[in-house]
């Protein structure tokens, strides 16, 4: 696969077979060590950041990339949700990971991750993506440099994603807790008496040199919210944190509660965590939280980083102090490990990082 | 038309056929490597693209392999220039008279930006003295660095210490007092430290004060949109796109206004070396401004090169003969022998059709680079035979091979094996008892498919 083709690929994908996934992890890590990193995969150490629902197959190719293709001395695969309390310097926490293909929440209480208690939703940029790509299909107009005002289906079949990204970061916005549900009233209201708060005013995009896009404005606020809208199962972003919680040890509760870090980039919208905040304060007034949840204090981090790095800066932070020495695996133990099992271990947890204040015994 | 060649000697993990002209050749080893597998690569040298300035690696670390001189629009991602203005500007020995100053700014050549939209004022000397942004959290994070990095290198010695511990459980108490080490055990228990770790635990010693850093504060409320937010019209010129924020992973400005230069990233020189024999394939120079190499074994020196020359119409199940053409690149006489492949060959997975190709050996004249000037040079006579060998010039040969598709519709392509002397010039002479040849002659085998057009009907 030549690595200078102008079609973008998606490096991280599941569902395609090893042989294919190989070259391409192959090339991206090439680009990554000899386009920008500058030095010699096998001086450094490498640190990976993985969700924790990462499939194994994907996991264990890139592995397979890294010491067989690169010889890389050793290979730390962290958490995220683990890494982030890193750059805050606190042991426990609700972590809420917002990203493109899912948000998944992970306590982790005195360093160690509460796995039993994890929640996820398919609610993240991906889902975004598709309603704003569907929704300016359904009501936008282009203008092209031949006519005006004609609608976007005649003139491109679809919009290509990252044009949908761009425009969903550059004009999307999370509306806070009174006028959102308002806009979803007015969306799931058949007999349409409820009204429409009035939406923000149209925006003019430019597609290339020729043709402009008017967004119009009602998509700009309504797009976002089904990240807050409950479905059927009454799920939402929000009800992840909740539920989450309610699976935790009682004596945890508070703590976690009032500890919540959110990273990824889908919670970097503008007004997001306001919303947020004020959803879970809403919803911890239902009957079905009520009696459940006794603490009704909540609190919010705010990590040093922006929240799509947040997890980067505590891999970064796990690196310098060479811990990656004490619990990676090195290459010569592993092509042990392979050739026996063939597959990897699990994610590990820091226990004595973040463990500081006790002493060490 | 089309020809690839498969090198047959360690391209077998690469499933991508590998192009003649993008393999390595390892001389001492005369194994052929495909560039893109087996070839591992090494950084040689940093550079700056724009300003070609060499830069040890070491600076280049410090650095973060970015240029000190050079930056990149933030806007287009093209390279900053430095213009020139004069302004008036005061004396400094007399305010009421003024003369023109030279005052420099940063501008984009491409997209028109410049340095005065983000607010930096012109400098005054031409290169250098431009202001970077600083990040809020640098000192938060510094200090977890500190922190983390001391807290690694307790567990470090708590992890040594532990060792010895154990080991010293196993001496009995008996040996206490009889051999002096009563003084040892006695000290131990003051609570001294031991000998064996004093080295240790004094390098701590010299940073005593543990770094404690405070655990983050939350926050009970976030701060919401404000009110003109939801009608207020955005100006898409104002926004940055997603791309120029993510090139910033510091800041991720939203607004042009904070969008600040970056300095320009440096490009590597890479050295290849052959994974199996561990020789070096390509040495580039040093020199960011020379394209030259110090090593450079490509195969295309030393395989010989096959061209289609001509093709008549190809149809299906009637014999035509193509037009190839060998050319020797190397200064000796080469010997060169086309096969048939074999029946259920792992290689020929393409062919859509049968080739004959000559049986006899053919004979390639070496390379002589005075040949075209020389006029009065002599024809090699090589006897010829008319049906096989359609033309001879310098070192290049005409040979005809019969194909048959097979196929009625689609590309014909056909495969051969082309078999070759390889002789290993770069060999340490040996002396001449040991043997009659100054170097030893190898033939190698290469897989040769050539893709011939489409059938006609």
């Amino acid at each position: 696969m030549d690595i200078f083709s102008l079609q973008p690929i998606k490096v991280v994908q599941y569902n395609i077979n090893t042989e294919e996934l190989y070259s391409y992890l192959k090339d991206f890590i090439h680009m990554l060590y000899f386009r920008h990193l500058l030095v010699n995969p096998r001086d450094r150490r490498v640190v990976i950041i993985e969700s924790v629902l990462c499939p194994s197959h994907f996991r264990d190719t890139l592995t397979r990339v890294l010491f067989k293709h690169f010889e890389v001395p050793s290979v730390l695969f962290a958490p995220s949700h683990l890494m982030s309390l890193l750059t805050l310097g606190i042991n426990s926490a609700m972590v809420l990971d917002c990203g493109y293909a899912e948000s998944l929440v992970l306590p982790i209480y005195e360093g160690i991750p509460i796995l039993s208690c994890w929640g996820a939703l398919p609610l993240g940029g991906k889902a975004i993506h598709r309603e704003l790509g569907y929704q300016l299909l359904e009501q936008c107009t282009v203008d092209t440099g031949l006519a005006k005002g004609q609608s976007l289906p005649s003139v491109m079949g679809s919009v290509p994603e990252d044009i949908v990204e761009d425009i969903k970061v550059r004009t999307c916005f999370v509306s806070d807790l009174q006028r959102g549900l308002k806009i979803q009233a007015a969306k799931f209201n058949i007999d349409g008496s409820a009204e429409r708060p009035s939406p923000p005013p149209d925006v003019d995009y430019p597609l290339d040199g020729e043709k402009i896009l008017h967004v119009v404005g009602s998509i700009r606020d309504s797009v976002v919210e089904i990240l807050f809208e409950q479905d059927n199962e009454e799920k939402s972003v929000a009800t992840l944190i909740l539920d989450s919680l309610i699976q935790c040890p009682i004596d945890t509760r508070k703590q976690l509660a009032e500890n919540l870090v959110v990273i990824g980039g889908t919670a970097m919208l503008p007004g997001f965590l306001h919303r947020l905040m004020a959803e879970i304060r809403y919803l911890v007034e239902k009957p079905k939280y009520k009696e459940a949840l006794a603490t009704k204090t909540f609190r919010i981090h705010t990590p040093p980083a922006k929240p799509n790095c947040v997890a980067w800066l505590g891999a970064v932070l796990v690196s310098c102090c060479h811990l990656a020495l004490l619990t990676a695996c090195i290459n010569h133990f592993l092509s042990h490990f392979w050739s026996t099992s063939g597959h990897t271990w699990e994610p590990f947890c820091v226990q004595r990082v973040l463990q500081p204040n006790r002493p060490h015994t | 038309m089309r020809v690839r060649q498969r090198l047959q000697t360690g391209c077998r993990p690469c499933t991508a056929i590998a192009q003649a002209a993008k393999a390595m050749q390892a001389i001492h080893s005369h194994c052929t490597c495909c560039r893109a597998c087996t070839a591992i690569a090494h950084v040689d040298s940093h550079y700056c693209p724009s300003c070609l300035e060499n830069m040890p690696s070491a600076e280049a670390k410090l650095k973060k392999n970015r240029c000190a001189n050079c930056f990149d629009c933030p806007c287009c991602m093209h390279t900053l220039s430095t213009r020139a203005t004069s302004i008036p500007a005061p004396l400094p020995d007399d305010p009421a008279k003024t003369t023109m100053k030279k005052a420099y700014y940063l501008a984009c050549g491409f997209c028109r930006w410049t340095s005065r939209d983000v607010g930096m004022a012109d400098k005054s000397v031409a290169s250098g003295g431009w202001q970077e942004p600083e990040n809020p959290h640098t000192q938060r994070i510094n200090k977890l660095v500190e922190y983390y990095q001391q807290l690694a290198q307790k567990e470090k010695i708590e992890r040594d210490r532990k060792k010895l511990v154990r080991r010293r459980n196993y001496m009995p108490l008996a040996f206490s007092d009889k051999y002096g080490l009563g003084t040892r055990l006695q000290r131990q228990r003051s609570g001294a430290p031991i000998s064996a770790l004093a080295g240790l635990s004094l390098k701590e010693g010299e940073d005593q004060k543990e770094i404690k850093i405070e655990p983050a504060d939350a926050v009970e409320e976030v701060e919401p949109l404000p009110e003109d937010y939801y009608t207020r019209p955005i100006n898409l010129t104002e926004v940055t796109t997603l791309r120029q924020r993510l090139l910033q992973p510091d800041f991720q400005p939203i607004c042009a206004s904070q969008l600040y230069p970056r300095h320009k990233h440096l490009l590597i020189k890479r050295s290849l070396r052959c994974r199996k024999c561990e020789h070096n394939l390509s040495k580039p120079e040093f020199n960011p401004t020379s394209i030259k190499f110090k090593i450079q074994l490509v195969a295309v020196n030393y395989i010989p090169e096959v061209r289609i020359m001509s093709i008549p119409n190809l149809r299906y199940m009637k014999e035509s003969q193509v037009l190839l053409t060998l050319t020797n690149p190397v200064e000796n006489i080469t010997h060169v022998t086309l096969l048939e492949c074999e029946e259920g060959d792992p290689d020929d997975i393409n062919s859509t059709a049968k080739v004959a190709v000559p049986p006899k050996e053919l004979i390639l004249a070496g390379k002589d680079a005075a040949a075209e000037y020389d006029e009065l040079a002599e024809p090699q006579d090589f006897q010829d035979d008319p049906d096989v060998i359609a033309f001879r010039k310098a070192n290049k040969v005409g040979v005809f091979i019969k194909v048959t598709p097979q196929k009625e519709e689609g590309e014909v392509t056909v495969s051969f094996k082309m078999k070759h002397e390889f002789k290993n010039l770069a060999a340490p002479i040996r002396p001449s008892e040991e043997s009659d040849q100054s170097s030893e002659v190898i033939w190698l085998t290469h897989h040769v498919e050539l893709s011939l057009g489409p059938v006609l009907p």
